[in-house]
């Protein structure tokens, strides 16, 4: 049993040391070495000014092009899908070994799942408790997307710095919380709430369901860009000294967990709202 | 004249998130307050009420996001 979860880890370690190998030539974030006689903890492109460097968050270019038409942005969809496969390996693992008297992993997983589905069923009764998987997925994807810049990997930044991960999180969400209210209610009903007090406040309810949406998005792109960008400009001044150490802990730990569970809460209640 | 345009921005980027962050600090202190009372008066409640603290202070904060998104594009944008 011991070797097979040593097997594992070294498994997790090799895709690791994979990624990195992959990443290596995408951007020169992080250098360890001597330069010009100095040692050199973390230099991030050192000719380049402040301003650069930022516009160079923003943009994350590696762009590839699939079958001369589509463009996918390569830096940000390579960390999706270390994430997609960490949580794969993480549910095979835990499911292999499924026993009454649960594993190491095994009391972490039910943790985690038993704290949502409590959740769930405190917010929305006990009838609709299969709203759990969703719930707790987007979280967990959340969560890891939120927290996976604190690996010091060179470009490894956090998907969910770039507004289109969060955007389609957001969109993603809406659907669920409309598709749960036309199920719950009929169509009928559904489409009747929108004239609710008169019929004149329809393209006032319609953006408003849209803001929902948006707001959603935009929380959580700009809470983590923003403390990506305030990590950069601190580290810039104060030359990679031990401070930004703190600062990330606190952007990437704390505000991305706290983020993450905003988002899955703020989705549970809107849909809470909208089939009662 | 491309630069008192770029003056503006920045300006205007200055006083945008100044402003912004204003009511969102007010609301989210409010809200904090209001639970440490809720929680002096109910420890049992504790989970939940910072659980409903966190999720209401992250609705106000959203004002202040906007705001710093905005300014980043007037920083980065015009």
């Amino acid at each position: 049993m011991k070797k097979k979860s040593q097997k594992a880890l070294l498994i997790i370690l090799a895709i690791i040391i994979i990624e990195g190998i992959l990443s290596i030539g995408l951007n020169h974030e992080l250098q360890v070495g001597f330069d010009e006689g100095k040692f050199v903890i973390r230099n991030i492109e050192s000719k380049k000014s402040i301003q650069d460097q930022i516009n160079h968050e923003f943009q994350q270019y590696h762009m590839i092009k699939l079958f001369g038409k589509f463009i996918i942005n390569w830096s940000v969809l390579r960390v999706i899908l270390f994430v997609d496969l960490f949580l794969i390996l993480f549910a095979l693992l835990v499911k292999r070994k499924m026993h009454l008297i649960p594993g190491k992993l095994q009391i972490v997983a039910e943790m985690i799942y038993s704290f949502f589905f409590s959740l769930v069923i405190e917010t929305v009764g006990e009838k609709k408790k299969y709203f759990t998987p969703y719930i707790f997925t987007i979280f967990v994807f959340i969560w890891l997307c939120n927290i996976i810049g604190l690996i010091p990997i060179p470009g490894n930044l956090e998907p969910t710095r770039n507004l289109n991960v969060p955007l389609g999180l957001g969109i993603m969400a809406l659907m669920f919380v409309h598709y749960s209210a036309m199920k719950e209610k009929g169509i009928k009903l559904y489409l009747k709430e929108y004239a609710e007090p008169i019929a004149f406040m329809l393209p006032i309810n319609v953006v408003g369901e849209l803001a929902k949406g948006i707001s959603l998005s935009f929380r959580l792109f700009g809470n983590i860009l923003g403390g990506a960008i305030i990590v950069l400009v601190i580290s810039n001044l104060t030359r990679f000294i031990l401070i930004p150490v703190g600062l990330n802990l606190f952007f990437g730990l704390f505000i991305g967990t706290v983020q993450a569970f905003v988002f899955t809460m703020l989705v549970l209640s809107y849909t809470a709202v909208a089939i009662k | 004249m491309s630069e008192i345009v770029r003056a503006a921005a920045l300006l205007g980027a200055g006083l945008c998130m100044g402003m912004g962050a204003l009511g969102p600090g007010l609301g989210e202190g409010f809200t904090a307050g209001k639970a440490c009372e809720g929680i002096a008066r109910s420890p049992e409640n504790a989970g939940l009420i910072t659980r409903t603290m966190l999720v209401g202070q992250a609705v106000s904060e959203s004002t202040g996001i906007y705001s710093l998104v905005i300014s980043l594009l007037l920083i980065f944008a015009v």
